[in-house]
């Protein structure tokens, strides 16, 4: 009776799986030449969402659009590329795909990757991942280390929900291979020496810092593995030539002077103090804030440095008050910010305003400083040039993690995982039996090839040197405990 | 029944066997005296007593309470009290707070007071120097320290260890005096000596230890005329 | 008895022992104090920084140096005592800033801190100041006793463990989310005073820690230079067979040392908390760095060396900076160099061999 009653629920059970098994076959993807649509041209004040919302009932669908029209554009030189969805103008020529190609694009889908039977050949070497194989992608953060575990966590999750959301790529499972750099560059080398040795890691998601990212560049350099950084917005990082090296988050170059011109245009100050926390990000930031102020007309007063761990900033307050300065612009992160800030009043300096970026922009700033954290500002990725879908991914971020994200880099993870899984599309071979071989140099010049695509932290269109965040800076403000636009 | 019975006991530094079943035993009123060469156990017998060594067989007693599981300063606290080798006073103490903590484990302020005077009296060297600290003192001054700070403990059984070392001929001649004058005024002693002669002159018995062992023992006269004790330890040629 | 050859080594060894490399060490530290000097006296030429300036560093300095002084002495009481570096000490000063921290914002937030806020802030101290001495005892009675009479480096990794342990255990039970201390407004207040042309603004808050901190050391001093325990602390330091052979209870005495430090590392933490606000699960290494470092500037196992070296610390990082003209950043490079200068010149640290000449 007991054997009768296992042999039911092991054949039950087999019944129950043939059909997972029959339809686990990959799903179709996008062929080249099956890019249909029409080709229209944008009437005056007509917006690309617009477009979406009339032609598919739905304005999330304009990243579709982008994506096919300029993967047509490369052919048909009639199209206009677009590289900001939001600056279409009247006259320009896009080709507005059909409803199913809108449909597999939102259902993950990318076109490519090409036919074929034998490996490509490529300089870098070739990623074999056979069927059923998981595409493996690396990801280094700092997931320990006072202060910046929650940037890193934060980035962790960003990329996960990546995954979550995309969880297969032309039939294959995505796994992420996460890794604590702990924000130093001896963990950086440590994590991009165990993926170089490890052959079936196609790409890296990272790294978080600057300090990381820059030494772990030089390994993955070497080895022909490509890196695409959320947060590592130190100029040094993409300055050097490296192909390796990419990014989807701004550059200092970009943060510092649109933070110098609002001083010096909107605020109208002419004496500023700059104070870094002797990280490559933060000396990096307030250089080139320095010296685009200084290009205007300012004049920098004093430039001062403290380090990461201090807590005790009157003295250095109470060096620079001397000269008087009429704002104080520091490159760091949010410990040392609201130190800075809620000291400044004990010093007599309540009066010179204090002014950060994306380091200090977390709720934890005004946590910390308190009431001082009233009237500061604060430079940081312009939300409102941020991608549709924002929204949808918060609300999924807090129902998965049971908060809201503590630090300001999560929709950046999310975007850099997506670049490198659409840049596998296009660089990739598929085998008969599904087998995908990724080229190195190929995704690597996929990667570089990102032109327009519509990520959650903004539009991502990759220079030559490997930028490929487009640098919307947008300045914010305390007011009533709460950041907000300052204008 | 002894005031202090050591019954066989042996004591181990890690595997080296140190008392191979020493037995001794201490009267009230007595001075007895431990004479051996060096490395014969008899500082580790008075450490053993006090606590600072554990016995790994045999027992101590005083007044037939055994001491086995207390720990030295309990010990003390039980009425032993010991001046040990090399005084070990308190460099950075004033005298006076060495007396202090000799007399660590009492409360009764009265009493306290009632022997400070006493040792004042004893050593009226002290009394001059009670705001010095102690590292400032003499050797023999120290050596004085030590055994007022004992004293202070007003213990039933005071041991000695070594009290002349490295004191000049004058003034063991000293110290041995105020110990037979502790003695008379009522306090036990449990005396260490390599100083044969001297010891077996103020005590009133006497225990030869060798290689961890009790080898002789007798009265001190007996032990003054016994030959192998005049050859060993007094320095006199066997005739 | 290792105490006893201690001792015996420091007060034997002489000043003015010749060797060529003691020479040579004098040249250079001769050579940075008169660099010092040079860079200070072209400061002052500059005449950019007003008295102002000067009396506020130097009052930035007192309160920062407070800190760091009593932490310092729970290294140097331990170390005194022990011959052993407590290095999980500067994670007793993170428990009381810790515990400081839950009171006071449960305060806070239930309004008592608004409407009794004397009460409030004193229950805060009781607190920050009773959790950690508990935390330190058992801290010795579990980590450090059962390995009294092993080789000195077994405690010290030892106590290396016990620091992260008590790091990530803190981080584990309450987060690793900064934890901001409330604003009490009776202590957030301020005086002006007007210093030559300029005005300064002096906190309450700062008197009133360098005011606690006096008054802790004050009590300090009395208890080990005046009360049983107290002495019966400095018997233990020197000899503890021969405290012991006074009946003097070794462990006890050990136990309360260790209480001792805690507790005033505890005062610290809640004042850490109180002045600087932001407290973290790793707040307590660099204060712990620090403090360890004005122990043996001011002469490990000294007490009054150790409220002298954290004073003195706290006051050159203020200043120094300002005083060289230099970038804050290296204010850690200063207060580290004036270590090796001042063991240079003086081996045992500033108050080392006073002890050492007075004993002789």
């Amino acid at each position: 009776m007991k054997k009768w009653f296992v042999t039911l629920l092991v054949s039950a059970l087999v019944l129950a799986l043939l059909p997972v098994w029959a339809f686990a076959a990959p799903p179709a993807q996008i062929p080249e030449d099956k890019i249909e649509g029409k080709i229209y041209t944008l009437e005056p004040r007509e917006t690309l969402s617009l477009v979406a919302a009339r032609e598919f009932g739905n304005v999330l669908a304009f990243p579709a659009i982008v994506y096919f029209n300029n993967f047509a554009a490369r052919k048909n030189p009639q199209l206009t590329l677009i590289t900001d969805p939001n600056a279409v103008k009247q006259g320009d020529v896009i080709l507005i795909p059909t409803a199913d190609l809108v449909k597999a694009y939102l259902a993950g889908e990318r076109i490519g990757p090409a036919k074929g039977d034998a490996p490509p050949d490529d300089p870098w070497g070739v990623v074999t991942v056979g069927p059923g194989e998981p595409v493996r992608i690396g990801f280094a953060a700092a997931l320990s280390g006072a202060g910046v575990d929650v940037l890193g966590i934060d980035e962790k999750r960003g990329a996960e929900l990546a995954v979550v959301d995309r969880p297969t790529l032309a039939g294959h499972p995505v796994e992420l291979v996460v890794e604590d750099d702990l924000c130093s560059g001896e963990g950086g080398t440590a994590v991009a020496n165990k993926f170089v040795a490890d052959p079936t890691i196609v790409a890296v998601v990272g790294n978080m810092c600057s300090s990381s990212s820059i030494p772990a560049s030089d390994i993955y350099e070497r080895a022909g593995y490509t890196m695409v950084s959320p947060s590592s917005t130190a100029v040094a990082f993409t300055a050097r030539g490296l192909r390796s090296a990419n990014r989807v988050c701004w550059s200092d170059a970009i943060q510092g002077p649109a933070a110098a011109k609002f001083v010096y245009e909107k605020l109208g100050l002419r004496k500023v103090a700059t104070i870094h926390d002797g990280s490559p990000y933060g000396e990096g930031l307030v250089n080139a804030f320095a010296e685009a102020f200084k290009a205007m007309g300012g004049e920098v007063v004093a430039q001062e440095a403290v380090s990461v761990g201090d807590t005790d900033m009157r003295p250095v307050l109470t060096k620079i008050g001397v000269n008087k300065p009429e704002l104080i612009y520091f490159g760091g992160f949010v410990a040392e910010g609201a130190f800075l800030a809620s000291q400044r009043a004990d010093v007599g300096m309540e009066n010179v305003i204090f002014m950060g970026a994306d380091g200090i922009k977390a709720e934890d700033f005004i946590k910390s400083a308190g009431a001082a954290a009233e009237g500061v500002y604060a430079s940081a990725a312009d939300l409102a040039t941020a991608g549709p879908g924002v929204n949808a991914f918060l609300a999924k971020y807090e129902a998965t993690y049971g908060e809201k994200p503590p630090a300001p880099f999560h929709l950046h993870a999310y975007d850099a995982v997506n670049v490198i899984m659409d840049a596998i599309y296009h660089s990739a071979v598929q085998g008969p039996d599904g087998t995908l071989w990724i080229g190195r140099e190929a995704l690597n010049r996929a990667v570089r090839a990102t032109t327009g695509y519509q990520g959650l932290s903004g539009v991502i269109t990759c220079q030559p040197n490997g930028d490929c965040g487009t640098g919307t800076v947008a300045m914010s403000k305390v007011v009533n405990g709460q950041w907000v636009p300052a204008e | 029944m002894a005031l202090l019975e050591i019954d066989n006991i042996h004591t181990y530094y890690g595997n080296i066997h140190a008392l191979k079943g020493v037995t001794i035993s201490v009267d009230k009123g007595e001075i007895v005296t431990l004479v051996g060469a060096n490395g014969a156990g008899k500082s580790t017998t008075l450490n053993t007593i006090c606590g600072i060594l554990k016995p790994r067989h045999g027992e101590i007693r005083l007044n037939g309470e055994s001491l086995n599981t207390l720990k030295p300063h309990e010990i003390v606290a039980k009425g032993i009290s010991q001046a040990p080798e090399g005084r070990r006073i308190f460099s950075r103490l004033t005298v006076m707070e060495n007396l202090e903590m000799g007399a660590y484990t009492r409360s009764d302020r009265n009493g306290i007071a009632q022997d400070l005077e006493r040792v004042f009296s004893i050593f009226p060297r002290l009394k001059e120097r009670a705001r010095q600290v102690g590292g400032t003192l003499s050797g023999g001054e120290q050596q004085m320290l030590a055994i007022a700070r004992a004293l202070m403990a007003r213990p039933r059984v005071l041991l000695l260890d070594e009290p002349s070392m490295g004191l000049a001929p004058i003034l063991v001649q000293e110290i041995f005096s105020i110990i037979r004058e502790i003695n008379q005024q009522g306090t036990t002693i449990l005396l260490v000596e390599q100083n044969v002669n001297m010891a077996l002159q103020i005590a009133q018995r006497g225990y030869v230890l060798e290689t961890g062992r009790v080898v002789l023992q007798g009265s001190a006269k007996e032990l003054r005329e016994n030959p192998e004790v005049r050859a060993v330890y007094l320095g006199e040629t066997r005739h | 008895m290792a105490v006893v050859s201690r001792e015996a080594r420091v007060s034997r060894a002489p000043a003015v022992k010749l060797s060529l490399n003691r020479i040579m060490l004098w040249v250079v530290g001769l050579g940075v104090t008169a660099l010092v000097v040079w860079r200070i006296a072209g400061t002052a030429a500059l005449g950019l920084y007003g008295p102002d300036v000067w009396l506020m560093q130097t009052l930035n300095g007192l309160v920062q140096g407070s800190m760091y002084a009593l932490v310092a002495l729970g290294y140097t009481m331990v170390y005194g005592i022990l011959l052993m570096i407590n290095f999980a000490h500067g994670e007793i000063f993170m428990i009381g800033a810790m515990s400081g921290y839950f009171v006071l914002n449960g305060f806070h937030q239930s309004g008592f801190l608004a409407s009794n806020p004397v009460p409030a802030l004193l229950i805060t101290f009781i607190v920050g100041m009773g959790v950690p001495p508990i935390v330190g005892v058992l801290l010795e009675r579990i980590a450090y006793r059962p390995l009294r009479r092993a080789p000195r480096l077994v405690p010290l990794i030892c106590a290396i463990g016990a620091s992260f342990f008590l790091q990530q255990a803190v981080r584990l039970l309450f987060g690793i989310r900064t934890k901001v201390y409330p604003t009490v407004a009776v202590l957030s207040g301020s005086w002006t005073i007007t210093v030559g042309e300029r005005e300064m603004r002096i906190q309450h808050m700062s008197v009133l820690i360098i005011v606690i901190t006096i008054v802790l050391m004050v009590a300090l001093y009395l208890l080990v230079r005046k009360t049983k325990i107290g002495k019966a602390m400095r018997a233990v330091a020197e000899d503890k067979e021969a405290a012991a052979l006074m009946g003097i209870d070794v462990d006890q005495v050990i136990m309360v040392t260790f209480a001792i430090g805690a507790i005033l590392a505890g005062a610290a933490g809640v004042m850490w908390g109180l002045w600087y606000k932001q407290v973290i699960h790793t707040v307590g290494f660099i204060p712990g760095i620090k403090a360890f470092t004005a122990a043996v500037l001011g002469g490990i196992g000294n007490i009054p060396g150790a409220m002298l070296g954290g004073l003195f610390l706290g006051f050159v990082e203020a200043i120094a900076p300002t005083a060289l003209d230099i970038s804050t950043q290296l204010k850690d490079v200063i207060s580290f160099g004036l270590l090796v200068i001042v063991l240079i010149f003086r081996p045992s640290g500033i108050l080392g061999e006073v002890l050492t000449g007075k004993k002789a």
